[in-house]
């Protein structure tokens, strides 16, 4: 009574089996799934075949020709990349294997969704995302409204920033055409510190998206112009304040382009922490708000950055806050990363909705985040408790007097 | 035996309508990952153990009707917590239904003054903690899978707890559940017929029955948990001998002391203090002279745990023990206890290393039997190596089960390179099983402490091991389950439908 395998795997699709095989069993094989509870995804749906257990043991059963890439090329939809899994996984917890092997699931989901792609197997969700992305050189983030090249700066209107120099503010899709208000409040702390910087010249999606949903293609033709008009315009410093471009430009292009990729790349948090550091910058307007702070994903879990934005926060006068240590926070997540929204905006809303009623436990008037992709969830969630859903930039920029303008989406 | 038809579209129409039909799953990838339990099971044979397909009700009432559905069918359940028992429960042996209960994960009650939870029993003991914790109350229940077991799967196990010492097992910490019969009745089941009782007289005692029965009786939906004051200090001191004997001889006296904040003691024999030294880079490297290590556990309030933190160091002392340090003892206990390290590698013959799952054959034997049975398991693994090349021994553990030491938990861990594994090396593997649980028989203990006897191998054993209860073990199922529809097959129980049995065979 067994089912019939499948044995006819594509020559792309064997050679993705071979590369995961090992990693898989180690996975496949451990009855410890420490990573099952903290899976963001996991905790609203409970369904085990989205788990990071899962997304391995796959592999095994398609290497013994039990499944094949359309069989389970779906189910790897549900997942953030949030990393949190990797860093539950016993693989993990210490420093690591001795032969180095490390649990590293956000790649695998990565890679199976280029590997469905590869293979011919669409998303419809994913597909229209990227297709339009391709079309507009920007995600469509505003849905039905076009987003385009000639208004990928109309969040800067009266800033008075200069195009071009040694050091840009990238600004990532959703800030710069749904939440103006973030790189608004970023550019003027900036100009108020006395940073020096300007503005891409032609600045298209940074690619991490479509590298997430597996259309590694249009991810690399993304990356290889970016990096293209940075260097026809002597930029050597890139400032991004969203983590996901964070991820895209230290993870993803130094991948693309190897030894030969030379550009610095500052995490704007962790540059204003600095700047408060130094005095030069003072925060002095008191703001009467009881907050707590969301780790966002790929800041805390990915690159273990978590101690800046909290300096930035505790450095504000009036704030109560209510804080919630960064291991903790390792369950939390928006859902809004990953493609989740693309795919399954009710998960999204779920996992935001699990987040905010943390929050509301905390007797907050206020959810502070570093994360634009997190915000419109979240904010979306914070109705129903009211709890205002606010950027730590935005709150930085209002105690240091300035105006922040734009719009913070809905 | 039930065998079960083809799953017909009024059957799923029937299923969709009592749970809605998003609950319903019958992709492969939902199926596939529903027959997975901690490997080997084996791995090569995987596409026997799938289901046809998979529910996720979310009540005890949508499971009460789930099963009355398979039962009106005769469509073969297997309940399903978090999978990740060892001796393959959770695994379909004749396909059929999962019912996987993981939505069942809400807390609906904290009874602070009589110190219970009642919690759905897909919830995870580390989730729960998390809330009992800011009410200064901890749900002690502490298996190696804490982070991902879920209380249903410890009811359906009868699970074993490495601070059980202290605190008791599943068995005690765990007062009352409400119970989906194979008919689809739901009972609630406890010590008498309270919720929130520990000990009563009344009637016969079947919370025992129904637990650590690997799903053959029913499904746990709801459960009422024993709650304890978080301990304030956890003491974990590690020491080092130069031999198995002097460390035996140590945990006897350490267990036999009668401290009240003792939770445990652990003993590693040679082959574990050589493996981890191989092969476990969150071992502590210790000198070559070390070839044995004990380590204790104690908590409570700080005082206490204090004051007989000092009578276990000082048994030891007298034992020969050399005290590892405060660092040391900390960090390895994190790895043993909050990791639960199993590096997921081994050792071919010659040295080659190569990855392999963890598996763990365990037993419950009396102290004095312990140096006995260690020795003729490891004789058998050494000739399971001879033959197949793709076995290691990663050494034995021995865990306190109870607060005198009376009995341990024994296990010896075996890596098993299941990429290479084959029916003959399967074969053989399940022979050596037999042999390990024939050894534990014959040293007057039980199959296993801790993990259940269902799986290929010790489970022929079983009828021997309970000689009459077994036979009331067929009465009963045959009684509580007339169809046969219960995670058919495990335990040798289709023997209770068999023509020629009459009741009391």
């Amino acid at each position: 009574m067994t089912e019939a395998p499948d044995h006819h795997h594509s020559p792309v699709t064997v050679e993705f089996l071979s590369d995961w095989r090992n990693a898989s069993y180690n996975c496949f094989s451990s009855g410890h799934k420490f990573c099952r509870e903290v899976c963001p995804v996991m905790q609203v749906t409970r369904n085990e075949s989205w788990t990071p257990t899962a997304f391995h043991a796959n592999v095994v059963a398609m290497e013994k020709g039990e499944l094949t890439v359309e069989d389970v090329a779906e189910d790897y939809v549900n997942c953030t990349q949030c990393g949190a899994c990797e860093l539950r996984c016993p693989n993990t917890l210490f420093t690591g294997d001795f032969y180095r092997f490390r649990t590293r699931t956000v790649d695998l989901v990565k890679q199976m969704r280029a590997l469905a792609v590869d293979n011919g197997v669409h998303q419809p969700g994913y597909q229209r995302w990227n297709q339009l992305t391709d079309e507009r050189t920007h995600e469509p983030v505003l849905g039905e409204v076009p987003v385009s090249q000639e208004h990928v700066r109309d969040w800067s209107a009266g800033l008075d920033i200069p195009i071009g120099g040694e050091t840009i503010l990238f600004v990532d899709c959703e800030a710069a055409f749904y939440r103006t208000s973030v790189p608004r409040a970023v550019a003027q702390i900036l100009q108020r510190a006395g940073v020096e910087f300007g503005l891409m010249r032609e600045q298209w999606c940074c690619g991490g998206p479509a590298a997430e949903m597996g259309y590694r293609d249009q991810a690399k033709r993304f990356a290889e112009h970016n990096l293209a008009d940075w260097r026809a315009s002597g930029v050597k410093r890139v400032l991004v304040l969203d983590p996901h471009d964070y991820i895209t430009f230290t993870e993803d292009y130094p991948a693309y382009f190897g030894e030969d990729y030379e550009i610095e790349v500052v995490l704007v948090v962790e540059l204003l922490a600095k700047l408060i550091t130094e005095g030069k910058l003072t925060p002095e307007i008191p703001i009467e708000r009881t907050i707590t702070y969301h780790d966002p994903c790929r800041l805390n879990k990915r690159k273990g950055v978590w101690q800046e934005p909290r300096q930035i926060l505790r450095s504000i006068p009036g704030l109560t806050f209510n804080d919630v240590d960064r291991v903790t926070q390792w369950s939390y997540c928006s859902g809004g990363g990953g493609g989740l929204p693309v795919e399954k905006p009710e998960l999204t809303a779920k996992i935001s909705e699990n987040r905010l009623a943390k929050a509301a436990e905390l007797e907050v008037d206020t959810l502070v985040s570093a994360c634009p992709w997190s915000e419109r969830p979240l904010s979306a969630a914070g109705e129903a408790h009211r709890i205002d859903v606010v950027d730590i930039h935005e709150l930085l920029a209002e105690s240091l007097g300035i105006e922040v303008g734009g719009s913070r989406g809905a | 035996m039930t065998i079960a038809p083809e799953l017909s579209d009024r059957v799923l129409t029937e299923l969709a309508d009592a749970i809605g039909g998003e609950h319903v799953l019958t992709s492969k990838t939902a199926r596939y990952n529903r027959a997975r339990v901690p490997a080997p099971f084996p791995v090569h044979r995987w596409p026997e153990r799938v289901p046809d397909l998979v529910v996720l009700p979310g009540s005890t009432e949508e499971v009460a009707e789930v099963v009355r559905i398979a039962n009106a069918h005769r469509i073969p359940i297997v309940p399903r917590d978090g999978g990740t028992g060892l001796t393959d429960g959770a695994v379909p042996e004749h396909r059929g239904i999962v019912v996987d209960v993981k939505r069942l994960n809400q807390i609906k009650e904290i009874d602070l003054e009589n110190r219970t939870c009642t919690v759905g029993t897909g919830i995870n003991a580390l989730k729960l903690n998390e809330v009992l914790a800011e009410h200064g109350l901890i749900y002690p229940d502490d298996p190696a899978s804490y982070p991902c077991s879920l209380v249903g799967g410890r009811i359906g196990t009868s699970g074993w707890s490495l601070v059980g010492s202290r605190y008791g097992h599943s068995r005690d910490l765990v007062l009352s559940f409400e119970f989906v019969l194979p008919t689809g009745k739901v009972i609630h089941l406890g010590d008498g017929g309270g919720r929130k009782i520990s000990k009563s007289s009344s009637g016969y005692q079947l919370k025992h029955l129904f637990m650590g029965h690997q799903g053959t009786l029913g499904i746990a939906t709801e459960a009422t948990l024993k709650l304890f004051p978080k301990p304030e200090a956890e003491l974990s001191p590690f020491w080092a001998f130069p031999d198995y004997d002097s460390a035996y001889r140590c945990v006897g006296q350490l267990a036999r002391a009668g401290i009240a904040t003792f939770a445990g003691a652990v003993l590693f024999d040679e082959w574990k203090v050589d493996y981890l030294r191989r092969d476990d880079e969150a071992y502590i490297p210790q000198p070559a002279d070390v070839r044995a290590l004990v380590c204790a556990v104690a908590y409570g309030y700080e005082d206490e745990v204090r004051a007989g933190g000092k009578r276990l160091l000082r048994i030891a002392k007298d034992c020969g023990a050399r005290y590892l340090g405060d660092e040391i003892s900390q960090g390895d206990w994190a790895a043993r206890h909050d990791r639960y390290a199993t590096p997921l590698h081994g050792r071919t013959r010659s040295g080659q290393v190569a990855p392999m799952s963890w598996h763990c054959e365990d037993a419950a034997i009396n102290y004095t039997e312990l140096p006995g049975v260690r020795l003729e398991w490891h004789a058998i693994v050494e000739r399971l190596r001879a033959r197949f090349d793709v076995f290691d021994d990663w050494g034995m553990f021995c865990y306190t089960s109870a607060n005198t030491g009376v009995d341990y938990l024994t296990e010896i861990d075996i890596g098993i390179w299941e990429q290479e594994l084959g029916d003959e090396a399967w074969a053989a593997w399940v022979d050596a099983k037999r042999e390990i649980a024939a050894v534990a028989l014959r040293a007057g203990g039980s199959i296993s402490a801790c993990h259940g006897s269902c799986r290929e191998g010790e489970v022929d054993l079983v009828p021997l091991e309970l000689g009459g209860g077994y036979d009331v073990m067929l009465d009963v199922k045959r009684a509580v389950d007339p169809n046969n529809i219960m995670n058919p097959g495990k335990y040798g129980l289709q023997r209770a439908y068999a023509a020629e049995r009459g009741a009391g065979a």
